[in-house]
């Protein structure tokens, strides 16, 4: 069994960058083209057999870097129409006046998030299944979807997806990123030392450095009742120690299947919000008629040429507005961006993200324009 | 041969729990990251408001008070008035445009309220349990003392409560006001006019012989006339909380005048320039004998506003 830690990553060739699943024969198995473990492995017809191997792994290969790519450009387009209101002439506006690159760029900003945890979601479990496929019954190898997916993507990527994760997730969460790496790389307590001694010693110290590091924000969760927070800057690390390594045999496909919908669900559940999270940023307008009275517009302001500004108002329909009526212009927050929790951890907020953080620490002022209140 | 079997049983069961767990908690971070929030917002106690909506916002303000509230060439001046547009622009309400001033002499402050006339009062309005049953209460933002001001003539004759004791001597205050209430516990016979502007000009019409009012009041009358009076202290033993009258019925407006008014504060506490110290600066503190600082406002709720993920450091 000494071969299993071994097992963890995938190699940085080109052919099958891959997270090799363990191996079950005792010594290590004569180098192959195709990784162990896979059902290759069969000597009855090598070839067919082989050919069909590389096609699945190209088409797997085909379907997650559609995905990786479509998705978003899909979303992209989809979330116009919800911006417009539903309506057509208005999503035509915004077509002719948002930019492909603003689009994409503006999809990133408020859907990273969401991209970054189905792909954490995505490797981590593929490579718990992966690592476990051998217990499979025999003759039912077909590997999982998720398996598949993460063998097929390069290592860089799985650690390029876990950095972005590292900088867009709310500070909260990313304790649940600890045993995410752990699954995806199968990192075992057993590398850290090979002794049981120092082990449990490095194990307990991290996590003590860890606490240390939290506990003003425990005590201030606990004492204002939040369970969650504690619960979910507590728990996960720990897990990280179990996670790696084989699952039972009987909970393979069950899990596989599960968590397959679960992240499909996931996708669609969180993608609402995300579809409807305005690309255009929130103003108020100050305009100003002959007579002296003046009017607030709430909106998202499409374009602006020599004679109108055009406005996409907050509540539905464009307005356009001459020019030379309008007195000032505020950029206003949305009422979405509101706290949910009042933590801190060492003054960044818990539904920050580090970048956000570091974003308010590079302008800490943050001023709130009497209109934006003004008008609902 | 059976232990490791075991051995690799256990860890398999350990890991199925491990990957149980961890997806229920990224499920339950899921909800909690799509769940509505449940800590009052500036923005949701704005929407219970009365004033919600409404185009322009009304204040109550002295127009006869320098310093304080003061109705100059058309446009209001004074430590009051600043407050008051402070607390307007938070509240939504920034510019002429939006912007009422009302005037308000002391004895009308608390009808004005209750008749719906202004919507907000700013003006030495002192927090007391009277008055508590009348109008709500968001402050203090001032705490300021009695004090009696006596032209220069009248500086060495008048020193003591007992000097305004004797009947020679007409002493004036402000009807409505919690001096004509102190003046009477000190048994000190007062002559109530309408506002402390009147008894000044009294004064300097040789009517009356002694005026007593807040400090902060006072000291706005000294800086117009400056070498016509003296402020004489006097142990009257009280100090007068000055706050912001809410119309009683509307608790969330009170409620976030008393937020706005703890913002400042904090602002102050820690070294920055607040909105409080602008205003202080600009008219009282440049004619007050001791500096004063803002004073932490009282029953302020915990609400949360957009500015809350801003560092505190």
């Amino acid at each position: 069994m000494s071969a299993a830690p071994a097992t963890a990553t995938g190699g940085p060739d080109a052919g099958g960058p891959v997270p090799t699943p363990r191996d079950p024969t005792p010594s290590g198995a004569p180098p192959d083209a195709t990784p162990p473990g896979r059902p290759a492995k069969e000597p009855a017809r090598p070839d067919p057999a082989g050919s069909d191997q590389a096609e699945r792994r190209a088409r797997a290969s085909q379907s997650f870097w559609t995905a990786v790519v479509g998705v978003p450009a899909v979303f992209s387009v989809l979330r116009l129409g919800v911006e417009a209101g539903g309506e057509l002439q208005t999503t035509l506006l915004l077509v002719a006046n948002v930019g492909p690159v603003n689009l994409l760029a503006g999809f990133l900003t408020t859907a990273a998030r969401l991209l970054t945890t189905a792909l954490v979601a995505v490797f981590a479990l593929g490579a718990v299944l992966g690592a476990s496929v051998d217990r499979l019954p025999p003759g039912r190898r077909r590997r999982p979807l998720f398996a598949r997916w993460s063998e097929i993507t390069p290592a860089w990527f799985v650690a390029a997806s876990f950095l972005l994760a590292l900088v867009t997730w709310p500070l909260l969460y990313l304790p649940l990123l600890v045993p995410a790496a752990a699954a995806a790389f199968q990192f075992t307590p057993e590398r850290l030392h090979e002794r049981p001694g120092p082990r449990v010693l490095i194990v307990a110290a991290l996590f003590g450095g860890y606490l240390w590091l939290l506990l003003p924000t425990l005590r201030d969760a606990w004492s204002q009742g939040e369970p969650l927070p504690v619960l979910l800057l507590v728990v996960p690390p720990l897990l990280a120690l179990a996670i790696a390594g084989p699952l039972p045999g009987a909970v393979i496909r069950p899990l596989a299947s599960v968590t397959q919908a679960a992240v499909l669900a996931m996708l669609v559940w969180a993608a609402l919000p995300v579809i409807s999270t305005p690309v255009l940023p929130l103003t108020v307008t100050t305009v100003g008629s002959g007579s002296g009275a003046t009017e607030d517009v709430r909106g998202h302001v499409v374009t602006t040429d020599d004679v109108n500004m055009v406005i996409l108002q907050e509540q539905g329909g464009v307005r356009y507005v001459p020019v030379d009526q309008v007195r000032g212009q505020v950029l206003c927050p949305s009422e979405e961006e509101l706290p949910r929790h009042r933590l801190r951890i060492h003054d960044f907020h818990v539904e920050d993200s580090l970048l956000e953080g570091l974003g308010r620490r590079v302008r800490p002022v943050h001023r709130i324009d009497a209109a934006c209140r003004a008008v609902g | 041969m059976n232990a490791p079997v075991t051995g690799s049983r256990v860890r398999s069961i350990a890991t199925t729990l491990a990957v149980a767990l961890t997806l229920t908690l990224a499920a339950a971070a899921g909800c909690d990251s799509r769940q509505e929030s449940d800590l009052p917002s500036v923005q949701e106690k704005l929407r219970e408001t009365h004033i919600y909506g409404q185009a322009k916002l009304r204040i109550g303000v002295a127009t006869n008070e320098p310093l304080m509230g003061e109705l100059r060439n058309g446009v209001y001046t004074g430590f009051d008035v600043e407050i008051a547009r402070y607390i307007a622009a938070s509240l939504g309400y920034e510019g002429d445009q939006r912007l009422e001033f009302v005037p308000v002499s002391t004895e009308d402050r608390i009808p004005a309220l209750q008749g719906g006339m202004v919507d907000l009062v700013v003006s030495t309005f002192s927090i007391t349990e009277e008055r508590k049953k009348l109008v709500s209460f968001a402050g203090p933002y001032f705490v300021t003392t009695q004090e009696v001001m006596v032209p220069l003539r009248l500086k060495d004759r008048i020193r003591t409560i007992e000097d305004l004791r004797d009947p020679t001597y007409k002493v004036c205050t402000s009807g409505g006001s919690t001096t004509e209430a102190e003046l009477e516990k000190h048994q000190v016979k007062a002559l109530v006019v309408k506002d402390v502007g009147d008894c000044v000009t009294g004064i300097r019409a040789g009517r009356y012989d002694a005026v007593s009012s807040d400090e902060a009041i006072l000291a706005g009358f000294l800086a117009r006339f400056p070498t016509e009076f003296e402020i004489v202290d006097m142990p009257f033993g009280t100090s007068e909380m000055l706050g912001i009258g809410v119309p009683i019925g509307d608790p969330a407006l009170r409620d976030l005048v008393a937020f706005f008014l703890h913002k400042s504060y904090q602002q102050g506490r820690d070294g920055q320039t607040s909105p409080w110290l602008t205003a202080y600066n600009r008219t009282l503190g440049p004619w007050l004998r001791a500096e004063k600082r803002q004073p932490q406002p009282l029953d302020v709720p915990k609400l949360v506003d957009f500015d809350d993920k801003a560092p505190r450091r």
